[in-house]
This record gives C-alpha cells, sequence and structure tokens, in this order.
C-alpha cells in the first residue's frame, strides 16, 4: 500500500471571505469535532484555519481527496458539489511545495508577513496533542519551519516594511538609529499615528508627548502610551524637545509652518527632527523639508516607501522560491527513501538469517573450537552479507537517485530475486 | 628580525585577504565576512606593531625609507579605526580602512630602499611628534571622510523620499555617521595643529623662518584654516549634517592632495621621492 501525501485547501485566492467564512474550520480542531477520520485510508492529517485560508494536509491511500472533501464539506453543513469549485487539490511534490510555500509566506496576501508561520506552529502543535500525525507529517511539518526559517534568514523577503506605521519606524531608525535616547510629539490621534507611535515605543522610545484639541482624550492616550499630555495651543514649544513628530489632526490648514522650523532647529542645535505626516489634508507644510537636518514624509510618501519594498518583496520571494524548490527535492527524497526502508530491512534481516543458520551448522561440525575463533567466524560472515547486500542496496537506493522512475518495480524486482515476501 | 621586504610581503598578504573579504562581505551584505576583514586587519596591525616594538624602525631618527613611512601611515589608520570600532561600535570603519591600508602597501613596495635623509639639524624627538601627530591627524580625518561621504549619500536617499537598500542599507544611520565624523574632526584637529607648530619650529630653526613659501606648508596652512571653520562651527555653532560632511570631505581630499601630488609631484621641501 503506497502511502502519498494530500493537501486540500482553499484561500483567499480561489475564494471570496464569505466562502472562506462558510468552510473555515477554526472550531473543529478538537478531537470530537476533527473532520478527517484517521483510519485504514487516512493515516494523518493536519488542518490549518486562518482567515486567509483552510488547508487540510493528509496521508493517505491514493484518491482519498474526495472522502477528504465529502468529510470537511459534511461537517459545516454542506455538500462537496458546493465546495469543490473553490477548492485547490496538491498531491506529493507539489503538496510538499505548497506547504513550504505556505510556511515561508510566499502565499500570503502580504507576502512574507510573518503570522502564517506562527499560525502553522499553533495549528501543528493542536494536531500532535489530538494525536493526529505520525512520522511523515510530523517530519513535513518540522521540515516546513526550518524552511520559513531559512527563507527568512537567506532573504530579505520580511525585511522592509509594507505597513504605514511600520515605514514610518523603519525611517525613524534610518535617521536616529536606537531609539532610546529619542522623544517623539504625537499630535491628534488617528489611527495610524497610534500604531507609528506604539510601534516606536516597541522600539524603546524613552519619551512621547501627545498633543490634542480635545485635552481629555490627549491624556487618555499618553497613559496608554506611558507619555505626557501636553496643550494643544503649546504643541510647537514641544517640538524643540521632539526628534520625532508625527501629526494626523483633520484640521483643514497646515499647523507646522516652514517659517516655524528655524528657530525650532537653532533651539535643537540642529539635531535632526523627522515629521510624519499622515493627515489629508496635511498638517505640515511641505517646505518643512527644505530645511537641513530635517525630514518630512507625507502619507504618499509612505505609501511610496510601502509599494517599494512591496516590489523588493517579490524580487526576494524569487530568491526564496529556490530555497523551497531545493528543500523540496531533498524532502522528496526522504520520503522515497521511506518507501525502501521495509525493503531494505527484509533484505538484511533475510541474509543476516541465513548467515546465522549457516554457521550453527558449521560450528556444530567444528565442536574444538574456542570462544575467541567461533566469534571470529560469527564477525567473518556478517561482513561477507554487508558486503553481498551492497550491490542490491545500491540498486534499490540508485533507483530512487534516478527520479524514482521505476522504484516500485525495482522493489519488486529485489524481493523476487531474494524471495523476501516468503514467510 | 623580519626583513622589510618580508614582512612588507606578510602584511600585504594580510591587508589582500581583508580586502578581499571587506568587499564581498560589502557587496555581499554578509556580516561574517565583515567581521572576518576586521580580524585580518586587526591581525595585521598587532603583527606591525610588533615589529615595530622588536625594532623594526630602529635607525627612525637617521633616516626612513619611502616605503616605511607609508607602512607607518597604514599602522595609524588602522590603530583609529580600531579605536573608532571599538569605541562607537561600528565595524564600517575598520571594514573601509583595510583596502586604503592595502593600497598604502601596494604603492609603499617599490619605495622600501628609498631612504629618506632628514639633516642632522632637525633629528630631533619633535621630528616624530611632527610625523606621529599629522599621521593621527591624517587617519582620523580618512575616519571621517568615509563617514561623510556615507553620510550624504543616505540622507540624499532619505531626503528624497528614495529607498535607502543594498550596500547603503547595512550603514549606520545617518546620526551615527554625522557623530563618528564629527569626533574624529574635532579630534584631528588638535593632533593637526601640533604636527604643524612642529613643522613651523623645524623651518624656524632650520632656515631662520618659520615660513619659507614652501608649496608643502601654503597647502597645509589652507587645510589648517579649513579644520579650523569646521572645528569652531561643529563646536560652537553646533554644525550637523550635510554642511560638515561636504567641508570635511574638502579637507580630506586636500590633505589626500598634500600628501600625494604636493609630497611627489611639486618643488617642494617634503618631496621625497623626487
Amino acid at each position: 500500500m503506497e502511502n502519498e501525501i494530500f493537501l486540500i485547501g482553499l484561500n483567499h485566492r480561489t475564494a471570496e471571505l464569505h466562502i472562506r467564512e462558510q468552510f473555515s474550520l477554526s472550531s473543529y480542531c478538537d478531537s470530537d469535532t476533527w473532520p478527517i477520520k484517521n483510519d485504514q485510508v487516512i493515516y494523518e492529517s493536519f488542518i490549518l484555519s486562518t482567515c486567509n485560508r483552510v488547508e487540510i494536509l493528509a496521508i493517505g491511500n491514493k484518491d482519498v481527496e474526495n472522502l477528504i472533501i465529502d468529510s470537511w464539506a459534511s461537517a459545516k453543513g454542506s455538500t462537496s458539489s458546493e465546495l469543490r469549485p473553490y477548492v485547490y487539490i496538491y498531491k506529493g511534490i507539489d503538496a510538499i511545495k505548497h506547504l513550504f510555500s505556505v510556511a515561508s509566506s510566499l502565499d500570503s496576501m502580504v507576502l512574507g508577513e510573518p503570522q502564517i508561520l506562527g499560525q502553522l506552529k499553533k495549528a501543528y502543535r493542536k494536531a500532535v496533542e489530538l494525536q493526529k500525525t505520525g512520522s511523515i507529517l510530523n517530519r513535513l511539518l518540522h521540515k516546513a519551519f526550518s524552511v520559513a526559517k531559512r527563507v527568512r534568514t537567506e532573504t530579505s523577503i520580511a525585511s522592509s516594511a509594507v505597513s504605514i506605521s511600520y515605514a514610518a519606524v523603519e525611517l525613524a531608525k534610518r535617521i536616529f538609529g536606537e531609539m532610546h535616547s529619542h522623544s517623539a510629539l504625537l499630535i491628534g490621534a488617528g489611527e495610524m499615528a497610534e500604531l507609528a507611535a506604539l510601534h516606536l515605543l516597541q522600539n524603546g522610545i524613552q519619551k512621547i508627548y501627545v498633543a490634542n484639541r480635545t485635552f481629555s482624550k490627549g491624556r487618555e492616550l499618553a497613559l496608554a502610551f506611558n507619555g505626557i499630555a501636553v496643550p494643544f495651543e503649546k504643541m510647537t514649544s514641544y517640538l524643540g524637545e521632539s526628534d520625532i513628530i508625527i501629526s494626523s489632526t483633520g484640521s483643514q490648514e497646515p499647523i507646522i509652518h516652514a517659517k516655524d522650523i528655524e528657530s525650532i532647529l537653532s533651539i535643537r542645535k540642529n539635531r535632526p527632527m523627522f515629521f510624519i505626516d499622515i493627515a489629508v489634508p496635511r498638517d505640515i507644510d511641505p517646505d518643512v523639508n527644505t530645511f537641513d537636518n530635517v525630514y518630512l514624509y507625507d502619507i504618499d510618501d509612505l505609501k511610496e516607501v510601502i509599494e517599494e519594498n512591496m516590489n523588493n518583496r517579490q524580487e526576494e520571494a524569487t530568491k526564496a522560491e529556490k530555497i523551497v524548490d531545493e528543500e523540496v527535492a531533498f524532502f522528496n527524497d526522504w520520503l522515497r527513501n521511506l518507501e525502501l526502508q521495509p525493503t531494505i530491512l527484509s533484505l538484511i534481516q533475510r541474509t543476516e538469517r541465513i548467515a546465522h543458520e549457516e554457521l550453527d551448522h558449521t560450528l556444530k561440525h567444528l565442536p574444538n573450537l574456542d570462544e575467541s575463533q567461533k566469534e571470529a567466524l560469527e564477525r567473518m560472515m556478517i561482513a561477507l552479507t554487508h558486503k553481498l547486500n551492497h550491490s542490491p542496496l545500491m540498486f534499490l537506493k540508485g533507483s530512487h537517485m534516478r527520479k524514482n522512475k521505476n522504484n516500485a518495480e525495482r522493489i519488486s524486482l529485489i524481493r523476487q530475486v531474494f524471495d523476501l515476501d516468503r514467510q | 628580525m623580519t626583513s622589510p621586504e618580508v614582512s612588507t610581503i606578510i602584511l600585504f598578504i594580510f591587508y589582500t585577504v581583508s580586502t578581499i573579504l571587506a568587499i564581498f562581505g560589502t557587496i555581499g551584505r554578509n556580516k561574517k565576512l565583515k567581521y572576518g576583514s576586521c580580524i585580518f586587519a586587526v591581525v595585521a596591525f598587532l603583527f606591525q606593531t610588533i615589529l615595530l616594538i622588536n625594532g623594526f624602525h630602529k635607525n627612525f631618527i637617521s633616516g626612513l625609507s619611502v616605503g616605511a613611512y607609508l607602512q607607518m601611515l597604514a599602522w595609524f589608520i588602522i590603530l583609529c579605526s580600531i579605536i573608532a570600532t571599538i569605541k562607537l561600535k561600528q565595524i564600517l570603519l575598520l571594514v573601509f580602512s583595510a583596502p586604503v591600508c592595502l593600497i598604502l602597501f601596494m604603492i609603499s613596495s617599490p619605495f622600501l630602499k628609498l631612504m629618506i635623509n632628514i639633516p642632522s639639524t632637525i633629528k630631533t624627538s619633535f621630528y616624530m611628534f611632527h610625523i606621529g601627530s599629522l599621521y593621527i591627524s591624517l587617519s582620523l580625518m580618512l575616519i571621517a571622510f568615509i563617514s561623510s561621504i556615507s553620510f550624504l549619500l543616505i540622507e540624499k536617499r532619505i531626503k528624497h523620499k528614495a529607498r535607502v537598500k543594498g550596500v547603503l542599507a547595512d550603514l549606520p544611520s545617518i546620526s551615527n555617521l554625522d557623530k563618528i565624523s564629527y569626533i574624529s574632526t574635532v579630534l584631528a584637529f588638535p593632533f593637526y595643529t601640533v604636527g604643524l607648530l612642529n613643522g613651523f619650529f623645524w623651518s624656524s630653526s632650520l632656515f631662520g623662518s618659520a615660513i619659507s613659501g614652501d608649496p608643502k606648508e601654503i597647502v597645509s596652512i589652507f587645510i589648517w584654516f579649513c579644520l579650523a571653520i569646521l572645528f569652531h562651527n561643529r563646536i560652537a555653532k553646533s554644525w550637523k549634517g550635510k554642511k560638515p560632511a561636504k567641508l570635511t570631505i574638502l579637507i580630506f581630499s586636500l590633505s589626500l592632495f598634500s600628501f600625494i601630488i604636493v609630497n611627489t609631484a611639486m618643488n617642494s621641501f617634503h618631496s621625497f621621492i623626487r
């Protein structure tokens, strides 16, 4: 009975959100509700269910995909004909490749996003806990984790920011380096500005001032960031103390003017300033950027940075795909080698058994041998079997090296020649 | 005692390996190769230091070859780079200094036997101070130059909203680059001043006048003025960013002109090779 890896799933490319919601298996991951029954046909199973994909990985006999689709659809109170138009089915090497691509975030909506690996690990822990995985899936998933790690280490697929707030923090680091000795001023309380402030805080920024038209809201926000609330009217006097200024008010006119900057720079002894204007209409006069040691990025500039970073991730994805292909080949080799194991074991056991039988027979005719002589004879017999086994074993492994074209035939040939199926 | 030729070959090999690792590490953005480059540069420095301690340049006062002078400059450059790397925690300086030292060793090898005869009247310890302080100053200016060039390249991209990518992405932040340049130039100025004053002192004792109109003197005084402007504005007017970076590059370029062109191609008291 030959084992095969199956991967059946749907994702953000094949199914709209409401379909993904309909067939989500996120609440079907305990022992009672696990939709795939491990039995004589399916030996191992694993379920990954996130907001962007639902995937079932299984080890079973040939053609279990229909069984899996039926079980999945019926678990969700639907029919396989309803589910089938949205699913993709991968088998064998294609299933391995898809899994490695998913783990490496090459199949994600946002290329290189880090969450998928965590989700995959969590799903794996659950499957192990429920004893749904076996030797092949355990090895396959561990390999998927290591491939994802390799992709992250050897490519820059995840190194550049693809969100406005991360891009702003990355730029701040490019200007100031370590954040520990710097301070920021948050003007207004837009969601993106808050996120940027949060990322700055996570990167160790020393102090955050918050200026909001409604002082109480500013104080609330300052409390959340462990910062200091300052009156909106006195905001300009805090510019001198702030290295990073994030503005996102609803003002129709600029609130920071280029003419104010010269005196502020003089107070700051020309220390650099980084203005992040996320407001529309803009809060900061664009001429601010003309001053030396002052850097201004508005929402469009940050979007451009993100776009460029996305293109860069796309370029890095090509490198990552090569790594995935390489690792798929390694894993496939291991898998094919696994098929040979029973035959290899049978061959070794059979030849060693014959050797021992013959040895016992011979020793009966040589009663005067002492223990060391008997041991030497035994060693010689074992060495002889190893040497004789070498060629057939190489023949078996050699067939696997030749891309496994006649793997089953060669296994059958060896079994026949050495009479391995005789009880 | 290792002969100058053998030691030059050994150090040349060290700096070649260091430079190759620096180039591949920088282009390939490989930290391990960059660290490897630093290790080879430090090993070369230690080897050269041992040679110096063991009297490699025991005839320092009575005369030293042009090649040996260039090798001494390489030693000072690596010394300053090691200190800066440790203090500022930036391997960039050592990585970029190794190729400069390799060039100095390449140039030095044909001139190992070309002796510079120092007049007996100025064979004093002041002479050592003159060379030593000017070499330290030049080494510090090289560090400032590397930082300033890096600063301008990255700053321009940030200012014009272009992505900082490739080799530049591995360099320190622009604030840190400006800080390295600041510290280096502020330290270079007093050393340069001491070196220059020593020169005037000898000139005075030798020719009866501190300034004799020698091209080297004129260029050196001009460099000193530029360095003084930079020093004053950095300290008193808190100059930061592009302006000091550009002035630093100008000063280092003038220093190179003085070191290479004036010393070799012009009719000067310092034109040793001619």
